[in-house]
Order: structure tokens, then sequence, then C-alpha cells
């Protein structure tokens, strides 16, 4: 043992007192996180516990426009053929409409429950766009809104890029849904698609209502919507966009979104073209063996 | 995903009933492999945060939540809580970031520590920490697990 002078040893006592004030306050801030983390579980489910008596409505108004369109067409005469073609194309709407919400709502569980893994293919984002308006003519129309593509869609040749096509059209409906569904009447929406290298990116941008700051930091939360008011005009269940991010994360994508009250918002959405995809996997190049029989001294 | 392997993606699990290798590759990600040895039968997580702070979806990619799935898909497979053993990869320092608020690696390890300890089942094996990746492959028929470093 050697000697310290009282400096020496007040010089350590406060470098040990500082790392012991460093370790509490970390403790603290891992405490306050882990108090929130607790919170926000029982918040979200008990929204969860709301979620069907939440959505009930969602569902049971189209299938009771369905119905009522579907009987009306049964006792139609059929000379009445032009009459009832409007009620076809509105139990279209309610039947796609019904069947975009079951999508998210079943991929939210699917997600959830961690069974999702992407399937990736080439796909051609100019009919991908192109398919995806076609199917929200209808609701767009109700609106009077025009959507165009910028970006060299009108171009006659096709862009391919790698990527999972069923999780991006789901996301790409998403967005666009939303931004119909928040715009003002009489408006347009654009749609922004740029490849470059290994690289895309696809903007949504509506000139509607835009969303509050306050509201920025729960849209992607799953079950939260902007507008849950019981005068909401606007219908859903709050699971497209926390739907949307996760699906994004596991394309290794981003999501962004910038917004100005009452002058609308733009989704940005960033995807890497994904890589050959992975199969077989050989089993000669291990190193170590473990084993549950014995006691863990493998190694 | 031919003949019985699989490869889990981050923020996934798989149980598999039948004999299958499920491969996975680990950074400062933690998988759990949950193995019951009565009815051979095993399951593995891959999750990439520890907790879930009520961001986004409940999903797997955190590690509480990841951990709580993984429990009950086995259970409903049919295994005892009381049966399975554990064991847990991953978790490295690949970033070298050394501001120790940001050792995400080692708060995913205790997360899966505590969790376990917590429903009482034993970790009867580990490879965690470290700097280097991992890539791991686990047989759910025998509960073996397979390693090998990556750079």
């Amino acid at each position: 043992m050697y000697k310290i002078s009282d400096d020496e040893l007040l010089q350590e006592l406060k470098m040990r007192f500082q790392e012991n004030k460093k370790a509490l306050d970390e403790l603290q801030v891992l405490n306050e996180e882990l108090k929130t983390a607790n919170k926000k579980l029982e918040e979200s489910e008990a929204l969860k516990s709301h979620f069907i008596a939440n959505i009930a409505n969602e569902i049971r108004n189209p299938l009771a426009s369905i119905l009522g369109f579907a009987s009306s067409i049964l006792s139609a005469d059929e000379k009445d053929w032009r009459d009832i073609m409007p009620m076809i194309s509105h139990i279209y709407s309610e039947v796609f409409y019904l069947d975009f919400q079951f999508k998210n709502i079943f991929i939210a569980a699917k997600l959830e429950a961690g069974q999702i893994a992407p399937e990736i293919c080439k796909i051609d984002i100019r009919s991908i766009l192109l398919n995806l308006i076609e199917s929200f003519k209808y609701e767009a129309e109700m609106k009077n809104i025009s959507i165009v593509i910028n970006n060299g869609a009108d171009r006659k040749n096709s862009i391919y890029f790698k990527s999972d096509s069923e999780k991006l059209k789901l996301i790409l409906s998403n967005l666009l849904s939303n931004a119909i569904k928040y715009s003002y009447k009489d408006s347009k929406i654009d749609i922004n698609y740029k490849i470059k290298g290994k690289k895309m990116t696809i903007s949504v941008q509506d000139y509607g209502e835009g969303i509050s700051r306050a509201n920025q930091k729960i849209i992607f939360d799953r079950f939260k919507r902007a507008d849950s008011g019981i005068n909401s005009l606007n219908r859903g269940h709050g699971l497209g966009l926390s739907v949307n991010k996760a699906l994004l994360e596991i394309l290794d994508g981003k999501i962004e979104v910038k917004t100005e009250m009452n002058k609308g918002t733009i989704f940005t959405i960033l995807l890497p073209e994904a890589t050959a995809e992975i199969t077989g996997i050989s089993g000669d190049d291990n190193e170590v063996i473990f084993n549950t029989s014995e006691d863990g001294d493998i190694f | 995903m031919e003949n019985g392997r699989y490869f889990l993606y981050p923020s996934t699990l798989l149980v598999c009933k039948r004999p299958a290798w499920i491969t996975t590759i680990l950074g400062s990600c933690v998988a759990v492999c949950l193995y019951d040895p009565v009815m051979k039968i095993g399951g593995m997580n891959h999750y990439m945060l520890p907790y879930w702070n009520g961001e986004g979806l409940a999903s797997p990619k955190y590690g509480n939540i990841a951990i709580n799935k993984l429990i009950k898909e086995m259970v409903k497979n049919g295994s005892k809580r009381l049966n399975l053993v554990a064991k847990i990869f991953g978790g490295a320092n690949v970033s070298q970031v050394n501001h120790s608020i940001y050792y995400i690696n080692k708060r995913n390890i205790s997360v899966s520590v505590n969790l376990l300890k917590e429903y009482s089942i034993p970790i009867v094996n580990s490879s965690t920490g470290g700097n280097k990746g991992r890539r791991i492959q686990f047989c759910t028929e025998t509960g073996k697990v397979l390693q090998k470093f990556i750079k």
C-alpha cells in the first residue's frame, strides 16, 4: 500500500463521487424511460381493447350500404339498368374501402405477431402508381380532386425497382387515401417519384388542412387519429400510418412528413432497392456449437 | 424457406413445430432462442430495441414485446413454460459509440436476462456482447445453436 496526500485523496474521492452521480443520473433517465414505456403500454392496450368497438361503425356502415344497394338491385327491373350502374359503382367503392381497411388491420396483426418478412420482386413503379390512382378514382371524384403523377409517368417506358410490391402498394394506398381524406374539395394531389441509383423516393402531396404540431407526434402511433372526435367527417381506424412505418422499417426505408396548417402535407417515403434474396444457408462454416444437454461448456 | 430452413428477419419471431433450422444475423440486436426439450420444439425472436415506448405498432422489434410473444407462442404450440430453456445471442457493440446511455446492445441483453428471470426460464447458454456481429443457426428439434462471428 502506498501513501497518498490529502490532496490526492480529495481528488480521488471527488472523482468517485462524480462517477457515482453520473451512474445515478443515468439510472434516473432509464427509470423515467421505463415509466413512460409502461404508461404508453397501458394506454395503448386500453386503446387496443376498445379497437373493435371503435371501428364497429367503420365496418357496419359500408356493409349496410352494400346490403341496401344489393337489395335494390335485386328488386329492380331489367329495363332500369341505367339506374343500376351507379349503385354498382357505390357497392364497388364500399367493398374496395372495406377490403383496404381489412388489409391494414390484418397486416397490423401480422406485424405485431412478428410474422412479416419481405418478399422481393421486380416492380414496375409506373404501373403500380397508375393502378393505385385508378383504384382511388371514385373517392377522388367525389371530392373533385385531380391526382397528378409527376416525373415522367406519362412516358411509355416502365421503371423497374426491386422491392416488396404488396407492401409498397399498401404503403402508397394509405398515403393516397389519407391525402384524399384531408384534402379540400376541388384541389389536387401531386405524386412525385424519383429513382436515383439504388434509392427511390415517392412523395404524396396534398393541399389540404395539414397536421397540427401536437398531432404530428402521434400520427405514427397505433390507433391514434388526427381527428378522432365524434364530429369527425372522415372514417378510419388510426392504423394506416403506423402500419406504413412498420412496413417501411422491414424494407429498410423511411417515412418523412412535412406539413403546414391549411396549406397541406407532404409524405415522402425513401426506399433502398432490395439486394438479392437470402435463400439457402450453408451450415459448414461454424466455429462454436452450443448444446442444451451439457451445461454450456462446449466453447 | 425450403427444407425447413428459415431466415428470421429483424422484428419477427418464429416457432416451429416441425424440425427446422432458423438462421438470423445479429449486430446490436438480440435473439432469444427458446427450446422445449420435452416437446422437442423451439422458437426464436430477433429484436432491435429494448422497450416499446408506445411509438408505432407494438411489434417484436422491441425486446419486452418480442420475448412475451415468443413465450406465448411456445405455450400456444403446446409447451409448458416450466419446461422451457433459453439461449441468448447478439448484443454486440458494433457501432463503437462510447456513451453509456447509448449502449443499446447492453440494454437489449439485460432486457432478455431480466424478463427470462421474471418468467423463471433458465438461460442455459449465451453468447452476447463483444464487438462482432454474429450469424446464428438454431435447430428447433434439438435446441442446438451454431454460431459464427462475422465482420
